[in-house]
């Protein structure tokens, strides 16, 4: 069975530019917390790379994330950066996470990780808002999201 | 809105090196939006968003005079890296985050060395180990000091000066530093609790990215005069710092990017882009946002005072203790400062926003430092890794056509995915060594990406800047030892 997609990267001259895929919006937040982290690259023990990824046996660390904001857009910028800011104190990377809670303006999830001994090149300053558009084409939802690094 | 294309012909001339877009190119522009570019820059700058977004600038409540770009100007979040945007504070104007950068106050500091590069060329493979030990660079890598929540605080309100009470630096290197190294109005107590928790081991850190660390000397000098005030001869040792306020900073933007966003309806704003989210500086937001930006650039300037203070020890170690580097100067350039300019004869209260963009203000100017008041304020443009990067002097002419404001740097013009592609790290490493340049970077991947091919011609931009008179070349610095994070 073909696999379906998750998120890939897109070319860009100064930052990191990813376009995520769900086949719900549930999905396409999971996806872009997966995007997020596997595009910088993180060293974990326990875990190989496999096709450009890092894949790990067990996801052990979990956090839970809470978040609040005025549309979709702005909810997936804050909950991406819920989750750097966890990375960047916990020094952990999330490849999974379970939705509790969804609407348009509340997010509630179990995010799950490893915990990480550094990233490959690169680290996140913020996840920004630009070209940042959740939009359904052909029943799937996708958007583009860019990390200023 | 729809973005309305610019071609040439939208262009009005004012000179050789700057260019406007005039105010009537879209109904919602404010005032002009200029940039400082030769006509073969064009092509180059006009591949991306940039221009459009300066347009967007020009819309901002309260902006005044123009929305300028520095022929760096590239793609942004909101602003263009290279924008510099003055708002009126008594005429609604506003403050916004993405006009200073999600890192708060990166920016440049420069010490020079009591040893020319001969007396140094036989320590220079084992300063650069030395450097490249003292100095933590690369992300996961925290820093050597570690920071309780009593004294973060005192670092967001004190800045640099709370690290020479620490016992680190000297009083020189304060005088020496834009702001002395410690803006006022910094609040503490609104930096939220993530931002410190981030800063917390990272005092003292380069990070990574186009964040480093250079050895370098003095090859070239075009002013004389202004080069002996700032004691930088032919053939002086230099050690350039590269970097900003890291996690604290990163996460005090994104705080109030979201507090700013949740409450943009109340003003009745319709800005072009989200990423120009803004609030009046008179606002509570506005207010709150302008107090911790403060204090986030306090922390960058004790990071870079923390990181010369190490630099300079390293060093003792390696050449003696007869040695010693004194910091010429540390320049800002993503920063919103509270600023007087006449503008057609009126003195205004302005919030400036400085974007990948230098303060470069001219002789006779109060902030610049007692013994540079004559020649006016140090501006330093650093190139890419392995090329050169500049000193350069503000004008007076530079106070009336671009807010005292320089550029920066260079931007890029290819993708780190694409140099990579392009470029191998391990033949890049030895092509710089062949040049006479130690490298010290654990990464290779990572040195790939900061080629000097991923980025536009530093020297074109700089000589752009002095043709425009905006500030003036006074000396060029190659690299001789390159520390860098991943």
């Amino acid at each position: 069975m073909k696999k379906k997609k998750d998120f890939e990267s897109v070319e860009h001259t100064a930052d990191i530019k990813i376009r995520v895929y769900g086949t719900t919006l549930q999905e396409l937040f999971t996806h872009a917390l997966i995007g997020m982290f596997q595009s910088i690259g993180p060293h974990a023990s326990d875990c190989t790379i496999e096709h450009e990824r890092l894949v790990c046996k067990s996801l052990d660390r979990t956090r839970s994330v809470e978040v609040d904001s005025p549309d979709r857009e702005a909810l997936l910028v804050d909950f991406l950066s819920e989750a750097l800011y966890l990375s960047d104190i916990y020094d952990e990377a999330y490849l999974d996470c379970t939705i509790h809670e969804l609407t348009d303006t509340h997010l509630k999830a179990t995010i799950r990780g490893v915990p990480v001994t550094g990233f490959d090149v690169v680290e996140i300053k913020a996840v920004t808002y630009h070209d940042l558009a959740i939009k359904e084409i052909d029943g799937v939802w996708q958007t583009d999201i860019v990390f200023d690094i | 809105m729809e973005d309305k294309k610019l071609t040439w012909e939208d262009f009005i001339k004012i000179s050789d090196v700057c260019y406007e877009i005039p105010q009537s190119f879209r109904a919602d522009m404010r005032v002009p939006a200029r940039v400082f570019m030769t006509e073969d820059m064009f092509d180059d700058i006009s591949e991306d968003r940039s221009l459009l977004q300066l347009v967007n600038v020009a819309t901002l409540p309260g902006i005044q005079k123009a929305a300028y770009a520095m022929p760096d100007i590239h793609q942004g979040y909101g602003f263009p890296i290279g924008g510099v945007a003055a708002t009126a504070i008594d005429e609604g104007g506003v403050i916004s985050p993405g006009g200073i950068g999600y890192d708060i106050n990166c920016g440049v500091r420069l010490l020079v060395a009591n040893m020319n590069y001969h007396e140094l060329k036989p320590y220079l493979e084992q300063l650069a180990t030395a450097l490249f030990s003292a100095v933590p660079s690369g992300v996961g890598r925290g820093g050597r000091l570690k920071l309780s929540m009593d004294e973060m605080d005192k670092v967001l309100i004190d800045g640099a000066r709370h690290m020479l009470v620490r016992g680190y630096g000297t009083e020189e290197d304060l005088m020496h530093c834009e702001e002395e190294g410690c803006m006022a109005g910094a609040d503490a107590r609104l930096v939220s609790e993530r931002a410190k928790k981030r800063g917390s081991d990272q005092l003292g850190t380069l990070g990574s990215g186009n964040h480093f660390l250079e050895v370098q000397r003095v090859d070239d000098v075009f002013d004389a005069t202004i080069a002996d005030v700032y004691g930088l001869q032919k053939d002086a040792v230099c050690v350039m710092i590269h970097c900003g306020s890291r996690g604290l900073g990163h996460q005090t933007c994104t705080d109030y990017v979201k507090k700013m966003m949740a409450n943009l309806t109340e003003y009745g704003y319709q800005l072009p882009d989200r990423e120009l989210v803004c609030a009046p500086f008179t606002s509570k937001e506005g207010q709150e946002y302008f107090a911790a930006m403060a204090a986030a650039s306090n922390f960058a300037w004790a990071n870079r005072h923390l990181i010369g203070h190490w630099v300079r020890e390293a060093w003792r170690t390696v050449v003696g203790s007869h040695a010693d580097l004194t910091t010429v100067y540390d320049v800002s350039h993503n920063i919103g400062k509270r600023e007087v300019h006449t503008i057609d004869g009126i003195q205004k209260q302005l919030v400036m926003h400085r974007k990948g963009a230098t303060r470069a203000f001219g002789p006779g100017t109060s902030q610049t430092p007692i013994d540079y008041r004559a020649v006016g304020q140090p501006v330093f443009i650093p190139g890419t890794m392995g090329t050169a990067s500049y000193v350069l002097a503000g004008t007076q002419e530079g106070m009336e056509v671009a807010f005292g404001s320089s550029c920066h740097g260079a931007g890029r013009r290819m993708s780190r995915a694409k140099a990579k592609k392009t470029v191998r790290g391990t033949q890049l490493r030895a092509e710089l060594e062949a040049h006479g340049i130690i490298v010290r970077c654990d990464s290779d991947a990572g040195l790939a990406e900061e080629a000097p091919i991923a980025y536009k011609d530093v020297d074109s931009v700089v000589n752009v800047v002095d043709r425009a008179g905006i500030a003036k070349k006074v000396v060029r610095v190659t690299p001789l030892a390159v520390i860098k994070g991943g």
